[in-house]
Order: structure tokens, then sequence, then C-alpha cells
């Protein structure tokens, strides 16, 4: 298993290396003209001055800190509402065709209805990004309570454990790896929700930076900003593999 | 007037639809007696264990704990499954699975590690507090949830087919074990097994039941000396004559 994870982070710097070197090679050669695909080297240097110089450093945090925000109000309703409604058959049968008619739907379908809610502002942002983002962890948690080891009802019979025991003691317990999972589909979700929402609304962010800087051809911020944002999602997907290992310690 | 007795089936019977599952039941187990039920696999013992345990009401008749009706499980009952892997939390390690009765009865967070650390040296896994059942071999998982049905202080304790997946060495060791736990707290035990054998070395008495629809065919005392000993028991001549009879029954019912 170890010799494997080391080949494995090997192998993917590499690849990462290989996509920058064909950049730079289709940079160098001019097969797109510099005004719409800068170098990567220009990139990284317009990265460097925007984040020391420029503003670049604030509008990251702000998309952070939107992200970050709308996924853990997400994830808190997901697992709440999804424990409730997971712990009783009958709730389940009764919610999950809607759950399955809301849950398709495109969360930008629904960012005309959040604007006429609450207008062009940040709590509409935070509104899109926690309506997109609750879905798989909704699912998720509701799955896992589904699945509860039959055996494990019983026991939680013969021990008279009340409702409430039985979903923060074997429930929720239960639905951990599935929970996990959606938090990390909803993770994505909520990065690129609170994007479009700061495209839409002109707040301060790394969406609105990059919507300027292609608006006024400077194609190096404009792609120091996508570098941006792709590494808060590489980011932010292996922090939560690394707390999805200690959490589910017990699975190995 | 005379003491009720730990369990009482009367003409308890089962059936799902026109499908009659145990018919016309009666049966009971005194206060600190140990009491096997042998049958083959659909004599529907495991059921009659779950109608005591209370997480399945019977059709007609009545089961009675210490003279009262069971209407749902109450913790003076601790059941002990076969399938370990199963009834154990796996998110939670060794020290944690025992804790889980103690929680339920309320008993306060500070009384309760010595408790814990009581059980599991009781049972042989004091030096494996923290680890999780997956990281337990079979046998380790088995004892596991002896403590934790131990947690609850039973008076009467249902096991069913608890050593049915063991390696014979580990079930032999553990069949020890079990009768030295019970016996130091006098519990009653309502022991389900398939294995002839196994049902005459712990028990005071054996039940035989037949199959479709499952009744009792047979009850018999088992008259060997206690503390019970692998060789000695097993070679005792009761024992011996026993199992012969025991066999010849279990052969006709299934003739």
């Amino acid at each position: 298993m170890k010799r494997f994870r080391v080949l494995d982070i090997v192998l993917g710097i590499l690849g990462l290396l290989t996509l920058l070197w064909i950049w730079h090679l289709v940079t160098m050669l001019e097969l797109i003209p510099r005004v719409f695909l800068p170098s990567p080297a220009a990139t990284i240097a317009a990265l460097e001055w925007g984040l020391v110089n420029g503003d670049l450093l604030p509008q990251t945090l702000a998309t952070i800190n939107r992200m970050i925000q709308g996924w853990l109000l997400a994830s808190l309703v997901a697992i709440a509402v999804g424990s409730l409604i997971g712990v009783s058959a009958i709730a389940r049968a009764y919610i999950q065709p809607t759950l399955e008619f809301l849950r398709p739907l495109p969360a930008s379908a629904i960012i005309p209805v959040a604007i006429s809610i609450f207008g062009l502002n940040s709590s509409m942002v935070l509104g899109v990004v926690v309506f997109g983002a609750v879905w798989p962890t909704l699912l998720g948690t509701i799955h896992g309570f589904a699945h509860v080891e039959p055996r494990l009802v019983e026991v939680s019979r013969l021990l008279q454990m009340s409702r409430w025991e039985f979903i923060y003691k074997i429930g929720l317990p239960n639905a951990v790896p599935d929970i996990l999972a959606g938090m990390r589909l909803s993770l994505t979700v909520a990065l690129i929700l609170a994007v479009v929402g700061e495209l839409l609304t002109a707040q301060e962010g790394l969406g609105t930076a990059v919507l300027h800087a292609a608006r006024s051809y400077r194609a190096a911020d404009l792609y120091a900003g996508i570098l941006l944002l792709g590494l808060i999602g590489l980011v932010s997907n292996y922090g939560l593999a690394i707390a999805d290992k200690r959490i589910l310690a017990w699975k190995n | 007037m005379a003491q009720n007795a730990a369990i009482e089936l009367k003409d308890v019977s089962l059936s799902f639809g026109s499908n009659e599952i145990l018919t016309g039941i009666d049966m009971s187990v005194e206060p600190g007696e140990f009491v096997c039920v042998i049958g083959a696999s659909g004599s529907g013992k495991t059921t009659l264990l779950r109608m005591i345990a209370g997480l399945l009401p019977p059709t007609t008749g009545a089961v009675l704990l210490h003279g009262k009706a069971v209407r749902s499980p109450t913790r003076r009952v601790a059941v002990v499954f076969q399938d370990y892997g199963r009834a154990l939390l796996p998110w939670r390690r060794a020290y944690a699975n025992v804790s889980l009765p103690l929680e339920a009865s309320g008993m306060p967070a500070n009384q309760r590690p010595a408790r814990i650390r009581q059980l599991l040296a009781k049972v042989g896994l004091a030096n494996h507090e923290d680890k999780f059942p997956g990281q337990l071999s079979g046998g380790m998982q088995q004892r596991l949830q002896i403590a934790r049905s131990l947690a609850q202080e039973p008076d009467t304790l249902l096991m069913d087919e608890p050593f049915g997946a063991l390696d014979a060495m580990t079930r032999q060791t553990l069949q020890d074990e079990v009768l030295r736990l019970v016996a130091e707290r006098k519990t009653t035990v309502f022991f389900v097994t398939h294995d002839i054998e196994e049902a005459l070395y712990l028990g005071d008495r054996v039940v035989a039941l037949d199959s479709n629809p499952g009744r009792v065919a047979y009850d018999i005392k088992v008259p060997l000396p206690r503390p019970r000993d692998q060789l000695t028991t097993r070679e005792h001549p009761e024992f011996l004559r026993l199992r012969r009879e025991m066999f010849e029954i279990m052969n006709k019912i299934h003739a």
C-alpha cells in the first residue's frame, strides 16, 4: 500500500508537469495568440505580482470564505435534515421522490429565484451555494441511515436506546462514510457556485477578478485567477481526503 | 409460593401468514439454569430465542420472564448473536463497544472506565481495548460481544449459536469461559446450538426441537458434575450415554 502511494504522488506531479510543459510548448510555438493564452511564466509572474502587490489575495480569500461558509452551512443542514428523514422508513418513502425532483435541478436554474428573494448581494450567493451543495450530503446521509445493519437495529432495541440515542450512536456513525463522500462532492459544487454567484453580483472575489481581467484583455491575470481556482479545488479535495482517512480509520 | 421461572413459554406458537414456524411450545427455565436448545436449521430455535428477547411477539401463547409477560426487550436480558461481525459497532473501539450498554442504562461517565476494564479483563481482552472490531480475530470479536452482553449485568443470557462460526480450539476455550462467567453470577442461560456435544457439555438440560413446524421433541436433564472439563466430562460414561441417546433422538426426528 505504502509503496504505491509514493509512486502515485510522483506520477501525479509528473502529470501536472506534463500539462505545464504542453502549455509552455503551445505558447512558445504561438499556436494560440499570446493575447488569449499567455505563457506559464507570464501567468506565474502575474500571479506573484497580484498576490504581493495587487488585490488577488483578498479576492482569493473572499471566494474561499464564500465557498467554505456555504459548504459548511449546506453540510450542517444536510446532516440534520438527512438524519431526521433517514431514521424513519416512512419519512424516507414520503420525501424521496420530492428530493429526486429537486436534486437534478441545475443550481444555476434557481439563481433567478434566489435573486428575486435576496436581491443581487452576498446573501443570494450564499443561498445559491447552499442550495447546490446540500444535495450530495443530504442524499448520502439518508442513504447511510437507510443501510444500517439490521443486527445493530436489534442491538439498539435490546438496549432500549431512545430514537435520539439511535441517531447519534448508530445511525450517524454508520452514515459517516456516505456523508464524507457527499461532502467531498459538494465542496466542488460550492466552489463553482461561489464563482458563478460572484460573476452575477459583482461581489469581491476571484470570479469577478477573472471576469474583469478577461474584459480588459489581461490574459496573464485571467489565467492567474484560473490557476488559483484550480489550486483551491486541489488543496481542499486533498485536505478532505486526508480527513476522510483519519475519520474512517476503523474501515481499514 | 414457588419462585417464578426465569423463562416460561406457555403454548407459544408463531406463524407468518399460513407458514407455521413454531407450535405449542411449553417450556420453563429455572433461575440459574443452563438450558441448551438443539435442532436442525429451520426448526425455529433462533425464532424462539428472538421471542424470549422480546424482538418478536408470539402469534398465540405467552412468553413470561420471572412471571411477567414480555412485550418488548428489557436490559435484564442480554443476547449474544452468532454473527459477531455484524452485532458489534465497527466504528467503536473494543472499549467503546463495551461502553454502549453502560451508556444506555445511564451509568455515570466516571463509573464506566473501571467497569469496562474489568469486563475486558474478564474475557481476556485487557490488552486490546484500543482495537477496532475489524482488527480482532473472530474469537476475540465474540469475546468482545460477550463482554458487552455482561455489561448489561443481565439475569438472563440468550446465546444464538455463539460459537458456530469459530474454529474448534477457540470454541472449546470460549465454552469454558462462558461456563465460568455465568457460574460467577448464577445467570440463567438459554443457549441455541446445532451441536449435540456442545449442548451436553454446557447444559443442565437439553431441549431438542422437531422441525416443520418447530415443536419440543425431547427435554432431557444432563446430570454431569460441575465444573465441567473438556477432557474428563467428554469421557464421562454418562456423557457418552447421553450423546448416543441424543444422536438417536435426532436421527429419529430427521428420519
